[in-house]
């Protein structure tokens, strides 16, 4: 009769581990293709991560570009989410072994779920929005209680710890090289000036006359381009703490002005007014000086053109 | 006769007006808002226009806010763009003010001056008053000042969890130095 009772409580069990493993599936699958993240207005949802409208979004809203883009294909790996949600059904049906499934659908969305977790953090410091908690919707929510629920209802896999295990490794590899992206980008520098190629070659004359015949679709068109600029410098000013300045003006007083890097002092103290110099820098667009009555444009880590 | 005896006193009125107001293109503004937690966000720009006028003690700047040059390219695009300074709608920082007590000042003499200027700074479009100590060097008719003082970005409506989280000094150290 115990036996009985035992058998009958062992199969109830195991039907209602069946039913809430669909359950958790569909969560999954569901939530997946539903909006995690409210960035300032803008929804993106779990599947923006390897269909590339997360960065998309983030790059056109909030100027935050893929900081490693050759890694891209590798988010691809996220469309396993909904593929293994469907498997881990399939195979409770079927009944197959499931676990495998269950297991990597809800690491690889606790791992998914934390990028955007941390990567909404980011957008918070860039002033996006109060905090992270109120950028989540409740997709996300589900997603994370469907994840939790599918690693901890596997079954017939009877101890905590290969439970646990995989409830910590998504979240775990996804910090980790979260946070080693993030060193690494917050440990760049500006490549060297003279390793880079310029986008546009010009004189100096032809660079002033365009910003003064149109200077709104000239900022647009070389703000934040690397240009070399030829032409006779009309002044040179050097420092005492090795800070130099090279200046080309036209006949209208407006100019344009290169901030040389500090290794560059000793050549810059060789020119003169009158030279004829051919500068490379990061055009950072106009102004127009209300005490000069003139435009300036100016550009930062300059260098002399060798090439 | 008298045509040109006016327009002869037009001209050297015009000159002696012009040598008084001295220019510059190439003023240095360093902006410094590291913290304890984060050493990144200072920048420098080397090529801030100013001007000072030795009759009136009036003294103004004029920096392009996409010339700051941090060391980090990403710090670099998040200080432009528009939750901070939004250098595409604000395109300058401006200082205009006077120097105070401008007596203590002797143009025509070697020495450094400790004075105090006052005035009004504009910063994604709100102007603030400050006033700060700075040093007026005159060495061989030439004249050079430096200054230095804090904002509240709080004041210029620059806000952010960066700050609250103190990886950006809420009161950033402002440095001008200058040679007209």
């Amino acid at each position: 009769m115990r036996f009985i009772f035992y058998m009958s409580q062992t199969t109830s069990t195991i039907i209602l581990k069946k039913w809430l493993t669909v359950f958790f599936s569909a969560g999954l699958l569901l939530s997946f293709f539903l909006p995690w993240v409210s960035w300032d207005g803008s929804r993106v949802s779990g599947f923006g991560m390897p269909s590339g409208d997360f960065f998309h979004v983030s790059e056109t809203r909030f100027n935050l570009a893929n900081p490693f883009p050759k890694l891209s294909f590798s988010f691809a790996l996220f469309w396993l989410i909904p593929a293994l949600a469907l498997l881990t059904t399939g195979t409770v049906f079927s009944k197959k072994k499931s676990v495998p499934f269950a297991f990597m659908a809800g690491a690889l969305s606790l791992a998914l779920l934390t990028v955007f977790f941390l990567f909404t953090g980011i957008l918070v410091d860039l002033g996006v929005g109060q905090n992270v908690w109120s950028m989540l919707k409740p997709a996300a929510y589900i997603q994370a209680l469907s994840a939790i629920g599918l690693i901890l209802i596997a079954f017939p896999v009877k101890t905590v710890v290969p439970k646990i295990a995989w409830l910590l490794v998504g979240p775990v590899i996804a910090w980790g090289s979260f946070k080693a992206g993030e060193k690494y980008i917050m440990g760049e520098t500006h490549t060297a000036t003279e390793q880079v190629k310029a986008d546009y070659t010009m004189g100096a004359e032809e660079l002033i006359r365009e910003f003064l015949a149109n200077d709104t679709a000239a900022n647009k068109k070389y703000l934040d381009k690397m240009i070399v600029v030829n032409g006779k410098a009309t002044a040179v000013e050097v420092q005492v703490d090795s800070t130099s300045t090279i200046r080309f003006e036209d006949s209208t007083g407006s100019y344009a002005i290169f901030s040389l890097e500090k290794a560059q002092v000793d050549q810059a103290k060789k020119i003169e007014a009158g030279d004829a110099v051919s500068l490379k820098g990061v055009c950072s667009g106009s102004i127009f000086s209300d005490i000069l009555g003139t435009t300036s444009i100016s550009f930062k880590r300059a260098t002399l053109n060798t090439k | 006769m008298k045509k040109t005896i006016l327009f002869l006193s037009f001209m050297a009125t015009t000159a002696t007006v012009m040598a008084q107001k001295l220019t510059t293109t190439s003023a240095v503004v360093t902006f410094d808002a590291t913290t304890p937690k984060d050493i990144l966000p200072k920048a420098e720009n080397k090529t801030v226009i100013g001007s000072l006028d030795k009759t009136t003690g009036a003294i103004a700047f004029e920096a392009a806010v996409n010339n700051f040059a941090f060391s980090n390219p990403t710090i670099q695009s998040h200080f432009i763009e528009a939750k901070w300074m939004n250098a595409a709608v604000f395109p300058k920082f401006t200082f205009a003010g006077k120097i105070d007590k401008l007596n203590k000042v002797k143009f025509n003499k070697n020495g450094v001056y400790d004075v105090k200027v006052s005035g009004n700074l504009t910063v994604k479009g709100i102007t603030k008053p400050v006033s700060a100590r700075a040093k007026v060097t005159v060495m061989d008719q030439a004249v050079s000042a430096i200054s230095s003082f804090t904002i509240k970005l709080a004041d210029y409506g620059i806000t952010g969890q960066a700050i609250d989280a103190g990886k950006v000094a809420p009161e950033p150290k402002i440095t001008i130095s200058t040679s007209f």
